[in-house]
């Protein structure tokens, strides 16, 4: 329809919608979920969901709504969207050698590219994302720079969380050198060290909802 | 064990819709081949990609590996080519159609997962590992 994307511009700038959706996305075992929970569990108490060592243990989108984040006098009010971990390749072998049966492994990867998916086609409907990178892997993997292609194409604010920060080995600042463009946070959510300037970030980087 | 590397050019999927680049893709990386394309993807048609790759994963296709190498352009091609992205999403904006996409500058490696083993980026440069 012509001037159908002038028209959902016009209802998007005069909607009402006060919370802003906190996407969090990036790769299998980077800590999404620790870092949901971890800020959740700081303003509400609750948890978001089950952080497992087990690659695709979020395989649905979980979320936490109406949480009120507070830093240094500001506030600013988010719903949380933890998302399945992004990859490009699902093999249900990987998953046998976590004890798994034939059966449960394979229905579980099945689950997990449905996750992908819906991962995926979430990202019409964020308004800032977080993009968690493991601070101990190498961060210049496909799917990380397409992440973050589609959420520049898409002109979504977006923050690079280098997470993992209290284990040895984490070199938070080979990510900041391979991605210099975007504002950058190290934080361990596990140990829930360096939140503040994370939640400050998203703070001064969120965008009004759409 | 053999080995089957394609080289494809640009012109070969140049005009080519976003859903025909995909399957012709798909196609060819689920029959074992490893495609070389002679430039990259835009991100929206890369997770596009990745979307529909995980719709056909089963339990004799686990998937796809990609990598991509960008060529930097400068000066005039730059501005011109940022002119030209700017029209193709104005027009997209205005229609809500998807639009129909030539490929960028650079080099793509995509190819069966239980095939490549390990890809190692780089800025510049990329090394594939490979198992068959």
């Amino acid at each position: 329809m012509v001037f159908g994307g002038f028209i959902n511009w016009l209802r998007n700038l005069f909607g009402s919608k006060r919370n802003i959706s906190l996407g969090i996305y990036g790769c299998t075992n980077v800590g999404k979920t620790t870092l949901a929970n971890k800020i959740a569990l700081d303003f509400t108490g609750e948890t978001v969901g089950k952080a497992s060592p087990i690659p695709h243990e979020t395989r649905f989108v979980q979320k936490k709504e109406k949480v009120d984040i507070k830093n240094d006098g500001k506030k600013l009010s988010i719903n949380i969207l933890d998302m399945p971990g992004l990859e490009t390749k699902i093999d249900y072998r990987k998953f046998l050698k976590y004890g798994m049966s034939r059966a449960t492994a394979k229905e579980r990867a099945k689950e997990a590219t449905q996750g992908v998916v819906e991962a995926i086609k979430w990202l019409s409907n964020v308004d800032t994302v977080l993009a968690v990178m493991d601070s101990t892997r190498d961060p210049l993997t496909q799917v990380n720079i397409t992440l973050l292609g589609n959420l520049e194409a898409r002109k979504i604010p977006v923050i690079l969380v280098a997470n993992k920060t209290d284990l040895k080995n984490s070199r938070p600042n080979q990510i900041k050198e391979a991605f210099p463009q975007y504002p950058f946070v190290s934080v361990s959510a596990l140990k829930g060290e360096n939140m503040d300037q994370l939640y400050d970030a998203i703070i001064k980087h969120a965008r009004k909802s759409k | 064990m053999r080995l089957k590397l394609d080289f494809i050019s640009s012109d070969n999927l140049d005009g080519k819709s976003e859903d025909k680049k995909i399957n012709f893709i798909l196609k060819k990386v689920r029959d074992g081949s490893i495609l070389v394309m002679d430039g990259v993807m835009k991100p929206e048609e890369e997770m596009n990609l990745i979307k529909e790759t995980m719709r056909r994963v089963d339990n004799g296709f686990p998937g796809i590996e990609i990598c991509s190498l960008k060529k930097e352009l400068k000066g005039m091609k730059l501005f011109f080519d940022r002119v030209s992205e700017r029209r193709e999403r104005l027009w997209s904006w205005l229609t809500n159609a998807p639009t129909e996409t030539s490929l960028k500058g650079g080099i793509t490696l995509i190819g069966p997962a239980k095939i490549i083993k390990k890809i190692k980026k780089n800025p510049d440069s990329f090394s594939v590992i490979t198992e068959v």
